[in-house]
Formats: C-alpha cells, structure tokens, sequence
C-alpha cells in the first residue's frame, strides 16, 4: 500500500464526490420525472451516500468500510430495480415522487444493508465455515489507526468502533436537535415554514421529521455506546483473551453502519412525521423515510441482540479462575443486567415495526381498525421493549457510576451485594410496566392501577444504588478528577430524571403532564444521568488504558462546568413549560402561553451543551498523540486491567490472573483483587 | 456524630427551602375543572416527596465533597467500610412503604378525577387532522368551539376520524387519547369561566400537529343557553339556502382546519376567491376551478394536485351530489 | 451426556418420544375435534414441546462442561451450546410477540384453515424432527452413512413442509377467502406462518451445509455444527407445536 491516506485526502474526495453524487442524482431524476427538481430526494440521496463512501475511500482506500459502502449503494439500487422490474412486469406503477416505489425502496434497502455485509467483510470467515475451510483463530490486526476502519476481531478495537460511532451519531442527532431548537427559540415559524421544501418536505413536516431522527439516533447512539465501554471493559474485567463469540462480535459492530445509514436516508427520503415512537396509524401513512426507519431500528436491533448475547455468554464462560458470582466487578453485574432486557426485550421493537412495514407493504391489517386491527395493540409491542429498553441505556452508566466511585473515594463498594442485585431487580421489573406510558392511549381500564404500582416498585431498587453511592462516598478521601466529576454529575442528574418518574407513574398526575415537555424532560435527565454523564466518566477513565495517555484535565473540567450547569437549566426549563401546558412535538407553540423566553434561554443552553461536547471531541482527538504520557496505574485502581501497562497488548493479559480477594477493598491493608499466574513458558 | 447532626439539620432545610421556592414560583396553570383540584393536591403531595428526597441525597453527598475531600499529600486508602445489612434493608424497605402508599393514593386520586356525574352534558368530539368538531346531540347543534357550561360536568365521547390525537385542556388537566375505530370517553367539569382556554391535541397527528388547537369557552348555564339558542336559530336558518347547508357541511367536517377563507395560508389552498380562478397544478398546466374541479378535487382529492401542496394530505369524503353542491356554493360566496 | 449412553439406547429414546408426540398429537387434534378446552390444549402443546426441549434439544447439556481448559474444544462446544441457547431465548420472543398479536386481534376464533392439510404438515415436521435426532445421534457415534442419509431425510421433509405451507395452504386458504389483507384473521395467519417459514427456510440452509459438510467428511471428531443445526431444527418444530393449535384448533372457525 504506497499511497498516503489522510483525513485530508478523504475530506476532499467527500466534497468532490458529493457534488458528483448530487448531480448524477439530479440527471437520474430530471430523466424519469421528466423535470429538473434541486430539492428532491434523489440528488440528496446520492449526494450523502457518494460522500460518505468516497470519504472513506480518501482515508482508507477501497476495502474495509469503503467496500461495504459501495456494495450498500450499489446493491440498494440493483435491489430496487429488481423489484421495480418486476413491478413493471406485472403491469404495477413503476416509479413514485420519490424515484423508486415504497416496495423497490424497502427491498433494495434491505438487500443493501445485507450487502454491506458482505462487502466490509465481517462474512468472510461464516462463509468459509459454511464450506468447510477451517480459519485461523484470531487474524492479526494491521498496525495504527486503520485498523479501526476494517473488520477486526479484537474486543478492545470493536469497543474503540462502537465509541466512535456513538459519538459520531450523538453529534449528528446533537446537531438536529441544535437545528429545531433553533426554530424553538421563538414563537411562530422562523425558517422551518411552510414555504420552504427540502427533501420533498415543508418545513413543519421537516422538524417533525428532524425531531423523530434525533431521537431515534440518539437512541441508537446510547446502545452503541453502552456496547463500545461493556465490548472494551468486560473482557478486560473478567481477564478474558477476547469476547466468547468475536466474529459476532463483530458481526454486531458492523450492522449498525448500514442501520445508521438508513436512518439517515429516511430523512432524505422524505422523511416521516411518527417521533421516535412510529405510531399506527400515522406511521402507516407516512411518506418512504418511515419505512427507512423501521428497517433502520430493526437492522440497529441485531446490533443490539447479538451483542447482549455475546455478553452474556463471555460472562458465562470466560471469566478468570476464582471469579465467583460475588467477586464480579460490579460493571459486569450491570452489563448482564442490561444484556438480558435487551436480548429478549429488543425483538418486540422489531416486530411491532415490522408489522407496520408489513401493513403498509401488504396491506394487512395488523393495526388499521378499518380492516380489524387494533392500533393500540402495536403501542403495548412497542412499549414491552421500549420502555424495558430506558432500563438497558442506564444500567450500565449506573454500573460505570458503582465502578469508578471506590476508586476515587477509596472506600469500598458499600454494599456490594445489594448494589449487584438491583441491578437485576431493576431489570426484572422493568418488563412488567410498560404500559406506563398508554394511560391516555385509550387501553382497558383496569389496566391502569397495577402499572401503577409496578412502576413506582422500580423506585426501590434504584433507591438502593442511590443511598449505596451516598454511603460509600461518605466518610471517603475523595478526590475528583474529570471522571470523577462526571461520576457526580451523573448522580445529580439521574436523580433529577428519577424523581420525576413517580409523578408520570401516578395515573391522574401523569395525565397531565402526558406528552407534555415535563416528560421531555424527565427523560432527558434520566439518559443524560444514566448514560451521557457515565459514558463521558467512563472515556475519560479508561482513555489511559486505550492509549497510554491521558486527556487533557483542564479541557476535561472545562467541558463539564460548561455541559453541566446549561444542561441543568435546560432540563428544568423544559419542565417547567411543560407544567404549564407546552406538549411536546410541535414545531411552533401558542405565543399566548407566553414561553418566548424561556424557549430562547433553552436554545442559548443548548447551545453551551453541544459547545462543551465539541471541545470534548477535540480533547479525545487532540489526546490520541498529543496527551500526557500515562503508562502505569493512572488513578490507582484495584481493577486488573490497571495491574498491567498500557496501553493494553493486542491479546489482552500476557498472564491470565486468579482472583484472590473481593474487588473494591480499599483501605484494607495487604489485600488483593487479582494474582498474576507465573507464566508456564511458551504462550498458550 | 457531628457529621451527622449538621447533614440532617442542612437536608431539612434545603427540603423545606427549595419546596417553598417551588410553592412560590407555583408550578401548574390555574385549575379550571373539578378534576384538576385531586391531580393538584397529590402533584403537590409528590413535589414535598421529591425535594426532601431531592435532599436527602444531594445534601451528604456535596457536604462529603467538601469535608471529605482529600487533603493534599495524603495518599492513604479511607476507612473499610463493606457494608452495613440493617441500613441496606432499611432503606429497601421505606421506600416500599412510600411507594406502595403513593401507589394506593394515586388509585384514590384516579377514582375522584373519574367520578359519575349522571346528569353529565354529553359532547361528542371528533378529532381529525388538524381540527376538532363538537357535536351536542342534545341540542343538535355542531360547532368548532368547545362551549361549556360552568360547574356542569361534560361527558366527551370522542372519536378520530384518521390517526390518533389526543384532547387536553392545560387547565382543566386530564388527557385522552382519540383513537380511530373506537369511541374514548373523558368526563369534566369546568369550574372557572373563561375564554381564553384551548383544546390543544397532545399526541403527534402529522405536519401541523402543533396547530390542532380549539377554543373552548366556560360560561354561566344562562350564557351558554343563549349561545345554544343562538346556534340552533343560524343552523335553522342555514338550512334554508345552500351556502348555508355547504357551511354547515364545512364546519362539521373540519374543512378549514387546512383550508383558509381569506386568503391565508394553510395546509391546503385558500377558498378565497377559488371559485372561476386559474389553479396551477404541480406536475405543470393549470385547470380551471369550475364546478366539475371542485367536485373532483372533493370527492377524488388526489385526481389533481394543486402546484406547490402535498398530495397524500387531503382525505377523500364521501359526499352525495347535493351536499357536493351545497359546499361548492359556499365556496362561491367566499369572494 | 453424549457419551454416557451408548448408541442403540440413544436411538430407542428418540423412538419412544417420538411416539408419545404422535399420540399426543392426535390426542390434541381429538380434543379440537371434541370439547375444544384451550386449556387442555395449551396444556398439551406444553408438554409436547418440553419433550422435545429435553429429549431432542437436550437441553440438560448446558449445564455439562464448566471446568476446564478454556481453549480446548469440548470447553468451546459448551460456550457456543450457550449462544446457541441465548439466540433462542431472544427468537422466542418474537413467536411470543406475533401469539400475543393473535391472541389480541382474535381472541377466540380462529381462521377456517384446511384441517387435513394441517394435520398432515405437522406430522411432516414431527417425523423431520424424529430423523433429525437419529442423523445427530449417528454422527457423534461416528456413524456417517447414518448421519447423511437421516439428515437427507429431514432436509427432504423439511422441504415438504415447507412447500404444504406456502405452496398448498397459502393458495387454499387465499381460495377461502383468508387473505392477508381483508381482515385479521387472515394478517395473524399470513404472518405466523410466514415468519415460521422464513425459520424453515433458515433451518434448511443449515441442513444443507452440513449434509454437504458431512460428505466432505467434517464432523470426525468435531461435530458441534451438527448438532447446533439439530437443536435448531428441533427449535422450529417446538414453535411449530405453539402454532398449530394457535392457528388450526383453539376457539371457533371463523369464515
Ligand atoms: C434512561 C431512561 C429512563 C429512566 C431510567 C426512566 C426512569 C423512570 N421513568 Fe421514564 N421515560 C424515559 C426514560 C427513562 N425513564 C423516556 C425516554 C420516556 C419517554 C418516552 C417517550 O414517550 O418518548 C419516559 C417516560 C416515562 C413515563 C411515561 C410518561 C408519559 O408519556 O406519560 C413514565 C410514567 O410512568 C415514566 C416513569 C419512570 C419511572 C417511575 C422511572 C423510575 O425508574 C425512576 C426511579 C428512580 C427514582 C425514583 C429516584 C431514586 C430513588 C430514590 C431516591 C428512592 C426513593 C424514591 C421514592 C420513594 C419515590 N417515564
Ligand atoms: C441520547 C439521548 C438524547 C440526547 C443526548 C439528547 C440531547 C438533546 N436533546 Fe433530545 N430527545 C431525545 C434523546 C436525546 N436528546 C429523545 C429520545 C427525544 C424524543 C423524540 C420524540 O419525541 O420522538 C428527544 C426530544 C427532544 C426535544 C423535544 C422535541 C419535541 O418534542 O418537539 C428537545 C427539545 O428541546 C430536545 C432537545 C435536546 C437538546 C437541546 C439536546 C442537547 O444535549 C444536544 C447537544 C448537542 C450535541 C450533543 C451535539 C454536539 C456536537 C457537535 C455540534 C459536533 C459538531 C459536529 C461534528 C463534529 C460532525 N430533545
Ligand atoms: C388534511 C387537510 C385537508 C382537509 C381536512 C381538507 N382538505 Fe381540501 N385540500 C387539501 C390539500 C393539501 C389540497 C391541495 C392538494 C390537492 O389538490 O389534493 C386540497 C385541495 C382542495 C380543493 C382544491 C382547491 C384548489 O385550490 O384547487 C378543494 C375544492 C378542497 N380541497 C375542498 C375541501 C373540502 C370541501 C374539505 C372538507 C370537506 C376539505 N377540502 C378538507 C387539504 C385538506
Ligand atoms: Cu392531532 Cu396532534
Ligand atoms: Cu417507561
């Protein structure tokens, strides 16, 4: 390989390439609509998906990602004009306003994202199974950063991948929410009118379509990231070479590339007008971009299910001699917890969207109550997981918080044992209330008073944690670097979100504040508290390990004294509109409610959040070459990937450990978590 | 001990002071139905709940930052401290308590905002993008304002007639989905003249979900009757000429919610001035908005589409031909 | 365990089960035909399945193998027996779900299907289960000729349940008037029996490479593959005993 690649190179093909896609797009579309549309769907499409491909090519030449693109362009068009010749052959209607019809699109998105597969090259080693050719147990990686852009097997690479992505999806979603807070500020519609047209859509249509992918991809951003710290930090914990299954592993780090890119299309394609909910039977009516982001989620949910599996089977199988149930880092308690809801939970989102898919595809009536359906049946599908879901994005931050907090407090886990089975309680729970969230919805009655009383249980549990972390940071020596900061952050802020759940959970209350910005609120202190303030804890701790360096302290505090307090008071201000009557998802609000201003100081906050994540992205970058050296024990842990160098060799520990004492012993003298076994010779 | 004594004396006080600020500020809209006043007392019962809980946990942990901190140059460990089993069980146990009484208040709290009134004005309500109509099958009257007599209790029955909506008045609290196929019911009872309250759709219907609002006015029994008496002589008296029928038609089908009388925008094209007007459809040419345009573009909407708005938005309606006619009349009087 | 009991005894064991899920069988189709009691059929269907479950599926393995030499093969067969297990556990779900659908839309009426047709599809894959146990069996008693010529035999009934499915009693019920898009009945029904299809279709795939495998002469020593496609296999079939009462015999037909 002679040729330099450089982020460089790869900006300007993205350009280049972009312009190209944009025209070849407009000629395709002018040719069969028969009118030169610049806004239209298709020039946009090829556009993003010309660029994106030929940004990875810049970087990285045609192999890894950048052949999977392309197998995804291409094999997405081939899939559509399979199924748009066959459409024609029947005597069907051949292309729509949105080049292909709904069915071409589905089926030529779906071939696509399968496509991808194969063309990244996470197959080739099933592929080979499958004829019989035996492959090498692990493939070495190539040196540097390149590695990340191509199929590795090595947990702490996919780990590094999943981060990345979520980061990359949080500032794209981030960066939607910046736009409709935008239009927010004030009353009335600034830019998002009715007289504008992008992507075949009107500018209310467009905010709705913008307001439904950020949180969608923020949803999708936090399962990526709660896999990237469990992928990178379970094995390292439970002194394993690798995950138990790493080809699937990787297998579920590379579908949710071509899922990212689909949600993306449904905002060109579009878009959708559901929120993240997708309810029948609106998302039975809405334009294509519906049906991108159901085939979106159920290809991200794959991700999701077989990285749980993955999870729960290293777990199971691979921990280090003398690990026994009670000597567990308490993380790893978390991440099963989290693994379970979402292997079995996460295939209810699926088929609930599916059956919408199905619906409009087919036309059969799952939820259309002309033909018999029920349409509040697919909200009970869709909660069964989503709600149990909120419950997979904060068990493992909350597991992050219980991780780092003895280790900055110097004090053990207080109560350990009660600490590890919440988590459970809180999972196990967690399945039996989702109809909190149908007290309006129009569903049986009766129904109402036991949700009631199964949701508020998921208090006790998560009460537990709380008055643990309180007791064990009493009494503690602590200090408080970056992670440390967020760690308390995320105690605040979680508790703000929590808080606010009982008075939703209350029946007569919460028909108040029901789709109303005091639940957009409520939520956005749970996931920032669960998982934003935990995830950003957990790089800032675990960077060391990665890279042998440290990021930048001053940055670090920078970013959290700015996101915290603005993110505080955006918080509250939603709530406190949302009390006084400001529902949620609309582009435009009464002016007589008189929330002009309190609009305008949460866009200006919101602002300050997305600011403090900019200088914490180029802080992660900047740190990569340029941190202070970090090699040995940075934050003096007991944890046993801190007992070796970093950063940490490619198989992980050069000598497999035993436990020999409880994991969070601080301040007992003499005791230890981990033994290294005195290598035998030779390497097994 | 010390530590002790001052963290519980600080908790109280953040609790009592920070519930007091909340109180002050006052946190809901004016409540204007008999339903709010429970909502209200058990929001406030919960906000009390949540600030000392709020407290009790931020309170030990800042104060712990600030006493607790470590001192520099000292790199010992804490004290070892695993655990201590009463305190786990007793704060596993408190909490049950307090929820399982929220829980059964709550239900309390439910049955009141749910109380049978078997003299209850009944209003059916029908929802659709992006509008509401109220029928009042006792009066035989329909409108597009909700009127309601004061210290009545009113029955919705209400139905969607597309996607779901949801009905919410911020003032009077309670919420209900509309869900098509079936018939949701929501009772209130109004408690506080005004005017100024609007039935805003609370669950995501589509492009101008934001604007499905209607206004809803509380008035005296004797007001109301005289609003009543008033529609049902316009009614009469509309029935006499075709226009009249063609706005009754509009209003009780929820026409303007996309389509505006004087010229101002909307979701569809404005009826100003339609009528014998050259109409640019997309796609390029224009027609002419004769009567077989207008007919067509009503009972067959997606036949044409008029340049620059969406097809897919406006639903078709099942019209007889001299209801077709009777609105194609009203339209003509828009000038 | 595998190899605890030797072959002959292995074989008879997945005779007599086999010969209690016949008579179970007809027993539910009998009580269909008779007093039509969900419970009994619930209960049936439940017994049914957890005979296969354990004796098929030998679901009791996943306790075997916790000890030992992390890189060893046997050790590795355990933690992939487990994945294997935990992707089940999810799948289920989703047959959970699409019950839960039909109970919803349906209650207790169900779709007026072609009851001979169904009957004999279910015996289809009832027998392709019986064969499947005995190719397993044969191989990791090192007996390949059996191995390929059972595993055929699945495959082939496989394939013909498949086919009664989608090719015979799609059409018949179309003919009927079920159709996916004209009511609930006929979605609940499109849609079970499409997604157990497409698990059908998935399993014999699975057949397919190891039968090709097996020729090739895999599976010497190393024979998880097979035995992972087999507890598939058995898999699809215990869905398959969920839905057949689930569509063909609970409630009352409705046209
Ligand atoms: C990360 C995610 C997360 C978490 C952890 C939670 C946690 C909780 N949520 Fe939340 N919720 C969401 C994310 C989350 N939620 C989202 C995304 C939505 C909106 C979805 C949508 O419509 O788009 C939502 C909506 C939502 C609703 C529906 C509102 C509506 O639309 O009408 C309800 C109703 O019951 C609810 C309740 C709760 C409760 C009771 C908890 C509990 O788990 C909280 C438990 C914690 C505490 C209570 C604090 C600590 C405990 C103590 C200090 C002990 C003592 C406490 C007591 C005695 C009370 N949530
Ligand atoms: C992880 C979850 C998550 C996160 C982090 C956020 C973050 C934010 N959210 Fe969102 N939100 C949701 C999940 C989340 N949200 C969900 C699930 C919904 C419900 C949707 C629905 O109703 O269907 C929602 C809805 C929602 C609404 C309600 C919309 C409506 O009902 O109409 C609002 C309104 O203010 C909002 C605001 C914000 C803001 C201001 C942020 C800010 O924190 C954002 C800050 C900005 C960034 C983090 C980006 C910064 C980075 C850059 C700028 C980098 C520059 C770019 C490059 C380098 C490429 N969100
Ligand atoms: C959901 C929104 C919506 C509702 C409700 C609605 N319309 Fe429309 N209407 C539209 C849109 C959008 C168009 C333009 C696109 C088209 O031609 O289909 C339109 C076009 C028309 C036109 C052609 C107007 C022109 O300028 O050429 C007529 C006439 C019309 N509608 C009548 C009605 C009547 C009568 C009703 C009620 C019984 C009604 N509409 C209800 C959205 C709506
Ligand atoms: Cu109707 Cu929102
Ligand atoms: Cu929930």
């Amino acid at each position: 390989m002679e040729r330099k690649y450089t982020v460089g190179s790869g900006l300007l093909f993205l350009l280049i390439a972009g312009v190209i896609g944009y025209f070849i797009g407009l000629g395709i579309d002018a040719l069969i609509m028969k009118s030169v549309r610049w806004t239209a769907p298709v020039p946009s499409a090829f556009a993003l998906l010309f660029a994106f491909t030929a940004f990875f090519f810049g970087v990285y030449g045609y192999r890894g990602i950048t052949r999977g693109l392309v197998y995804q362009v291409v094999w997405t068009l081939i899939g559509g004009f399979i199924v748009t010749g066959i459409r024609a052959a029947r005597g069907l209607s051949v292309f729509s306003g949105f080049f292909f019809t709904e069915p071409a699109w589905v089926f030529g998105a779906l071939a696509g994202a399968v496509a991808f597969l194969f063309g990244v090259g996470v197959m080739d080693d099933w592929v080979k199974w499958a004829r019989g050719i035996d492959t090498p147990e692990h493939h070495e990686d190539e040196p540097g950063w390149e590695k990340y852009l191509g199929v590795s097997l090595d947990h702490k690479v996919i780990g590094i991948q999943y981060t990345i992505t979520a980061l990359f999806l949080i500032a794209v979603g981030g960066t939607f929410a910046l736009i409709f807070r935008t239009e927010l500020a004030a009353s009335g519609l600034q830019f998002l009118n009715v007289d504008m047209s992008l992507f075949g859509q009107n500018g209310p249509q467009l905010y709705n379509t913008l307001m439904s992918l950020h949180g969608m991809i923020m949803i999708v951003s936090i399962l990526l990231g709660i896999s990237g710290i469990i992928n990178y930090a379970v094995p390292l914990l439970l002194g394993a070479q690798d995950m138990a299954f790493p080809r699937l592993n990787a297998f579920a780090y590379w579908v949710s590339v071509p899922a990212s890119v689909l949600l993306l299309m449904s905002l060109v394609l579009g878009g959708f007008d559901t929120g993240w909910t997708g309810y029948p039977p609106l998302s039975a009516k809405a334009p294509v971009g519906q049906q991108m982001f159901f085939l979106g989620v159920f290809v991200a949910g794959w991700s999701s299910i077989l990285g749980a599996l993955n999870v729960i089977a290293t777990v199971l199988r691979m921990r280090a001699r003398g690990m026994t149930s009670m000597r567990l880092p308490i993380f790893v308690w978390a991440s099963i917890a989290t693994s379970i809801i979402a292997l079995t939970a996460t295939q209810l989102i699926g088929l609930s969207f599916q059956l919408v898919m199905f619906q409009r595809l087919f036309g059969m009536g799952f939820f259309d109550p002309a033909k018999g359906g029920n349409p509040v049946l697919f909200q009970h599908l869709f909660w069964f997981y989503s709600h149990p879901a909120v419950y997979v994005f904060v068990l493992p931050g909350l597991g992050v918080i219980s991780e780092l907090l003895p280790v900055f407090v110097r004090k053990p886990l207080f109560g350990y044992r009660w600490v590890a089975m919440s988590s459970l309680g809180i999972a196990l729970v967690g399945f039996l209330v989702w109809a909190h969230h149908m007290f309006a919805s129009g569903m049986n009655e009766y129904l109402r008073v036991p949700f009631m009383y199964s949701t508020l249980l998921v208090a006790v549990p998560t009460g537990v944690k709380f008055f643990s972390w309180v007791a064990t940071i009493w009494n503690g020596k602590i200090s408080t670097p970056t992670p440390m900061l967020f760690v308390l952050g995320a105690i605040v802020v979680f508790l703000m979100g929590g808080l606010s759940g009982p008075p939703n959970a209350t029946v007569s209350v919460d028909l108040h504040l029901h789709d109303t910005y005091f639940i957009v609120g409520h939520f956005h202190d749970t996931i920032f508290g669960g998982f934003v303030f935990p995830f950003f804890a957990a790089i800032y701790y675990w960077f060391p390990k990665a890279t042998g360096r440290r990021m930048n302290e001053f940055w670090g505090k920078v970013h959290f004294w700015l996101m915290t307090p603005s993110f505080l008071i955006l918080t509250f201000g939603m709530m406190r509109v949302g009390l006084l009557g400001m529902r949620r998802r609309i582009a435009d609000y009464d002016p007589a409610l008189g929330f002009d201003f309190t609009h305008l100081i949460l866009t200006i906050c919101a602002f300050a959040i997305a600011l403090s994540v900019l200088i914490f992205i180029v802080n992660l970058f900047h740190s990569i070459k340029h941190g202070e050296k970090a090699e040995g024990n940075v934050w003096n842990s007991r944890s046993p990937e801190w007992q070796v160098p970093s950063p940490m060799p490619s198989h992980n520990y050069e000598q497999p450990f035993e436990v020999v004492g409880e994991p969070y012993d601080y301040g007992l003298p003499g005791s230890k978590y981990v033994e290294f076994i005195p290598a035998r010779g030779g390497k097994h | 001990m010390r530590h002790f004594v001052v963290v519980g004396i600080l908790v109280v006080a953040v609790a009592v002071l920070t519930y007091l600020g909340l109180h002050t500020v006052g946190l809901m809209p004016v409540p204007a139905s008999a339903q709010a006043g429970p909502i209200d007392w058990l929001w406030d019962l919960q906000i009390k709940a949540m600030t000392f809980l709020f407290a009790l946990i931020v309170v030990p942990m800042v104060y712990s930052l600030f006493v607790f901190r470590r001192r520099k140059g000292d790199t010992s460990d804490a004290e070892h401290i695993e655990g201590n089993t009463t305190l786990e069980i007793v704060w596993t146990i408190i909490p049950l308590f307090m929820v399982l009484g929220m829980a059964y208040i709550g239900a309390e709290n439910l049955a009141e905002t749910r109380r049978v009134d078997p003299d209850a004005m009944v209003v059916r309500v029908t929802g659709y993008q992006w509008g509401w109509t109220f029928d009042y099958p006792d009066y035989g009257i329909t409108s597009n304002e909700l009127y309601l007599p004061v210290n009545r209790q009113a029955l919705l029955k209400m139905e969607s007639r597309d996607v779901i909506h949801s009905f919410w008045v911020p003032e009077f609290r309670v919420k209900q989905d509309l869900v098509p196929g079936r018939v949701t019911e929501l009772r209130i009872t109004p408690t506080l003249i005004g005017d100024t309250y609007k039935v805003r759709c609370a669950e995501i219907c589509g492009t101008s979900h934001a604007y499905m609002e209607a206004p809803v006015i509380v008035v005296e029994k004797v007001a109301f009757e005289a609003w009543v008496a008033e529609q049902q002589a316009l009614a009469s008296e509309a029935g006499q000429t075709p226009e009249g029928r063609g706005l009754a038609l509009v209003t009780a089908n929820g026409c303007r919610a996309c389509h505006s009388i004087d010229g101002s925008g909307g979701v569809g094209p404005t009826w100003f001035q339609l009528a014998g007007s050259e109409v640019p459809l997309s796609g390029g040419g224009t027609v002419v908005a004769d009567d077989a345009f207008l007919k067509e573009s009503i009972l067959q909407p997606q036949a044409k589409i008029v340049a620059g708005f969406e097809a897919q938005q406006m639903p078709a309606y099942n019209f007889t031909d001299e209801q077709v006619a009777d609105i194609i009349a009203y339209i003509k009087t828009l000038k | 365990m595998a190899h605890t009991q030797n072959k002959r005894s292995m074989l008879n064991q997945g005779v007599f089960i086999f010969v209690y899920l016949a008579v179970l069988t007809v027993l539910e189709f009998l009580v269909a035909l008779s007093f039509n009691s969900t419970a009994v059929l619930v209960a049936v269907a439940l017994v049914k399945g957890a005979l296969v479950v354990y004796y098929y599926m030998h679901i009791y393995k996943l306790n075997a193998e916790h000890e030992g030499d992390h890189h060893s093969y046997e050790y590795k067969s355990g933690t992939n027996r487990v994945g294997l297990w935990l992707f089940l556990v999810s799948d289920s779900f989703v047959f959970g779900g699409l019950l839960v659908m039909r109970m919803n839309l349906l209650g207790l009426t169900r779709p007026h299907l072609d009851q001979t047709l169904g009957l004999f599809v279910t015996a289809i894959l009832l027998i392709s289960s019986f064969f499947m146990n005995r190719g397993e069996t044969m191989i990791a008693n090192g007996d390949r000729r059996g191995f390929l010529a059972n595993t055929l035999i699945t495959f082939l009934l496989g394939l013909g349940f498949l086919i009664g499915v989608v090719f015979v009693e799609w059409p018949n019920a179309i003919h009927e008037g079920i159709k996916p898009d004209n009511g609930p009945a006929g979605a609940a029904f499109f849609m079970m029996t499409g997604m157990h299809a497409f698990h059908v279709f998935t399993g014999l795939i699975f057949l397919a490479i190891v039968w090709f495998n097996g020729r090739r002469g895999l599976y010497d020593e190393k024979h998880y593959p097979v035995e992972a496609a087999a507890v598939y296999w058995h898999f699809v079939d215990v869905v398959w005993i969920v839905f057949y009462p689930a569509l063909y015999l609970v409630g009352t037909a409705i046209v």
